[in-house]
């Protein structure tokens, strides 16, 4: 008993001893010009021709495209200095950079782009939803700097897509696996763009380093220090105490953390341009919301306005459209759908929904219940519909809350078993044509809501035309169609037009946002 | 002692069998078509050919028994196959995250039994003082704060406002200091309730009573015959919470950002990545009846009656 105590006391000596010491001060362990960034998930394998689990904004530190995206969709030059397209359409020439270098001192030339290219060919099924890919005929390389690529049929959208973030970038050819294609796995992550993984531990930290021998400009941090952060209000926290740089992204920190920085003074807090649109979709092909007089109904009964402010804390703007209107194409000037209960009660009459006193309305002795589906971990959704139900209510529809976890509400996208689902487009550079496009795929929660409308086979004709499209008026009047028709048709719910919101230290310098909702401007920052 | 020991080792065998059995047909009635997802997660399109062909990778056409044959040979042999997501074995994966998780359940465990053995045998020596009225106090705190609270409260008072901690990460010791406080409040609270009510319950035993009848020292009284015959409970107790925190915490793991096997395993579950969760509902099946094995040892130890058990007990 005695030596029982007398150990326990030695260890809590022990532990008082030692414990503090190993606070260390935090400044030490940075160096001035290292930039700490945090993110909510794993970097992942940083493979360029695939997708998930690796992050967007990290391929975006290593790999390039042979073009870049500009704000409200201009092409400028990226790999490529220069580019032709044929008149035909078929046929786009690239003028390679010349000089560029992979970080392991591989050239970047004609051959190596041209191996890339045909690497992603190879999995052609991977990238169904990419109309390029489908398109792209083969591909060939011209001398050093000369690429030519060959396409099927005339797809305006190519070079739009060939700014994405992936598939179509550039790993060193060394870096391919020994045998198969690089969809089976990479050697190491080695691009030519401005940072190199140096170092690299799943789920905890990544590691970036200044490429030395980068083309352009090169950045003015020497290092990017990514630390996995699971809990946004953590991520908050390790902010405030210095431990973080910079936030950067959306739903990285509650709206609710956003404010309390903002509000502090201490730091610049800043909200992006619009990027996507939060919507839901409307099922036009079962239960009640086939009746295109309830879908319209909904439109008219939400209150917008009251969830941008109570939910969003008026940091995103309202969408009264699918499509923002900084959209390309989508600036077609639709009416939008005033929030006018009366309007909503009169067209329900209409449709023969009847109502008793304040109860839900029947139709042929059926309640008027439609259920909205939701991923239950996405607290922003979870608020929306809850608001939602409550507007509904007042119309006399009672609105049943799905919430399960993501891959089951996953799941109810892709087979259509679904009223009402959480459906967010996919934001600049893939709005409106990657969007449009995926519309025409079973799979997606688009396509199985605009299953049910008379008109669907047109849209599909219609979207189908416009990506083969050569003449720009005719592209203009194409889109003009189907987006007209998909708005009088209220197949879709929007809500707001969503933002990255950023928070940083006032030492942080060179910020500003980037015209791709995936990409951080880690390259552009300098620390004081 | 020995034949103790390898009598409760040979019945360990039957019940592994059964939770692999179990693990086993659980995977086969979730809801997701493993084909399906990893269709999805390769991102490619999901059609009937597709998934057929999948299916057939995957081998789940095959007839039920043979599959789980095939797949507890493999297990055997510690090859829990390869993860759909990242498609590196599963093996590898999780002892990527154990060495934190591991760091973490003896931190967590040295602290329990810093806190709970001292505050439980004072509690009870001197029951109802202003000493016991504090641990009770600490025990209804530390049995009612949720542990993210907790978490976040820590931070706030030694990271933010003293800063003598970091908020996050897992690099050196000094990053486990608040998850390890965290994570053992709660179990130190109990375990010294635990401890004082069955040190009371000893105290008010005859062997007490003739043993100071017979003079013995007091000190060798509470040790020897009163802190011995406590500790049972809370060995229990105290093996279950080692093998429960072993297991993950997803929580803490979570608000500390420690990249341990909880978080890893509700990622895997969230993706429906059944492979490692396969392994992992095995794993941790194997932790907690490893564990109960050495309490039992343990209780075979302070209580020569149990490794005795029936099987002399006729020869007295």
């Amino acid at each position: 008993m005695k030596n029982l105590f007398r150990a326990l006391l030695a260890v809590a000596v022990a532990a008082l001893i030692v414990l503090p010491s190993c606070a260390q001060p935090q400044s030490e362990t940075q160096t001035s010009k290292e930039i700490i960034f945090s993110w909510s998930e794993d970097i992942g394998p940083l493979n360029p021709h695939l997708y998930n689990p690796s992050q967007m904004f990290a391929q975006d530190l290593v790999y390039e495209s042979l073009v870049n995206y500009g704000r409200g969709g201009e092409i400028l030059p990226g790999l490529a200095e220069q580019w032709e397209v044929s008149s035909d359409g078929k046929l786009m020439t690239f003028q390679l950079r010349q000089g560029v270098q992979f970080s392991d001192g591989t050239p970047f030339n004609a051959a190596a782009a041209k191996a890339n290219l045909e690497q992603v060919l190879d999995n052609r099924d991977e990238h169904e939803w990419l109309g390029l890919i489908q398109e792209m005929d083969r591909v060939e390389a011209e001398g050093e700097s000369t690429l030519k690529i060959y396409l099927k049929n005339a797809y305006y959208p190519a070079l739009q897509e060939l700014t994405l973030i992936r598939p179509v970038r550039f790993l060193s050819p060394k870096a391919f696996p020994d045998s198969g294609t690089t969809a089976e796995g990479i050697k190491a992550p080695i691009g030519t763009g401005p940072w190199v993984l140096a170092d690299y531990s799943k789920d905890s930290l990544a590691v970036f380093k200044r490429n030395e021998n980068y083309w352009g400009n090169p950045p003015e941090a020497e290092q990017v220090t990514v630390r996995i952060i699971p809990d946004g209000e953590t991520r908050a926290l390790a902010f405030e105490n210095g431990e973080i740089d910079l936030i950067y992204g959306s739903g990285l920190i509650s709206l609710d953390a956003f404010k309390r920085l903002q509000d502090s003074g201490e730091y610049e807090a800043e909200v992006s341009p619009p990027l996507n649109t939060r919507a839901i979709a409307l099922n036009s092909s079962r239960g009640a919301t086939q009746d295109l007089q309830v879908r319209q109904a909904i439109q008219h009964a939400f209150n917008k306005s009251a969830v941008i402010q109570a939910v969003f804390y008026n940091t995103e703007p309202q969408a009264d459209t699918y499509f923002s209107n900084e959209v390309p194409y989508a600036d077609i000037g639709l009416q939008p759908y005033a929030y006018d209960v009366d309007r909503a009660n009169s067209l329900l009459d209409e449709a023969g929904w009847q109502r008793q006193g304040q109860g839900t309305r029947q139709k042929d002795g059926q309640p008027l219940t439609v259920e909205l589906s939701f991923n239950a971990t996405n607290n922003a959704d979870k608020a929306v519909a809850e608001a939602l139900q409550a507007d509904l209510r007042v119309v006399g529809i009672d609105l049943r809350l799905l919430g399960e976890e993501e891959q089951s509400w996953l799941d109810r996208q892709t087979s259509g078993e679904f009223h009402l689902i959480f459906n967010d487009t996919w934001g600049p550079p893939y709005e409106p044509q990657a969007m449009m496009s995926s519309m025409r795929a079973p799979a997606h929660a688009d396509y199985e809501a605009q299953s049910g409308l008379p008109m669907k086979a047109e849209i599909d004709r219609k979207i189908g035309e416009v990506l083969v499209s050569t003449d720009e008026t005719t592209r203009r009047q194409l889109y003009e169609e189907v987006l007209t028709t998909l708005h009088e048709q209220a197949v879709y719910l929007p809500i707001s037009y969503s933002t990255n919101i950023a928070v940083f230290h006032k030492n942080l310098s060179g910020f500003e946002f980037m015209p791709q909702a995936n990409q951080v401007p880690l390259s552009k920052l300098d620390k004081a | 002692m020995q034949h103790y020991i390898v009598r409760r080792i040979l019945q360990l065998i039957p019940v592994l069998l059964g939770i692999s059995l179990i693990t086993f047909l659980l995977i086969q009635l979730m809801p997701s078509d493993p084909a399906i997802v990893v269709l999805r997660v390769n991102q490619v399109p999901v059609t009937e050919a597709a998934i057929a062909a999948m299916r057939e990778r995957l081998g789940l056409n095959r007839p039920l028994p043979i599959q789980y044959f095939d797949w507890l040979w493999h297990v055997l042999h510690l090859d829990f196959g390869n993860s759909y997501v990242t498609g590196e074995p599963v093996l590898q994966e999780v002892l990527h995250y154990a060495p934190v998780t591991l760091k973490l359940t003896c931190f967590t465990a040295i602290l329990i039994l810093l806190i709970a053995l001292p505050a439980g045998i004072l509690a009870a020596l001197y029951k109802n003082s202003m000493f016991d009225q504090m641990s009770r106090m600490f025990a209804y705190t530390g049995t009612a704060i949720p542990s993210f609270w907790l978490g976040f409260l820590l931070i706030y008072l030694f990271s933010l406002k003293l800063k003598l901690f970091p908020v996050m990460g897992s690099g050196t010791l000094a990053h486990f200091v608040l998850p390890a406080i965290t994570l053992a409040w709660g179990p130190a609270a109990i375990c010294t309730r635990l401890l004082r009510s069955s040190m009371l319950d000893s105290l008010s035993q005859n062997y007490v009573l003739y043993a100071r009848a017979r003079g013995v020292f007091e000190r060798m009284v509470i040790g020897q015959h009163v802190f011995k015959n406590a500790l049972l409970p809370v060995v229990t107790f105290f093996g279950l919470s080692f093998a429960h925190l072993l297991s993950g915490a997803v929580i803490v793991e979570n608000v500390f950002a420690l990249p341990g096997v909880g978080r890893f395993m509700v990622k895997a579950i969230l993706s429906r990545d059944y492979p490692v969760i396969q392994c992992f509902v095995c794993l941790s099946a194997f932790l907690f009846v490893s564990v109960n094995l050495i309490v039992d040892l343990v209780y075979g130890y302070l209580d020569p009656r149990i490794r005795l058990g029936g099987v002399n007990e006729s020869a007295h």
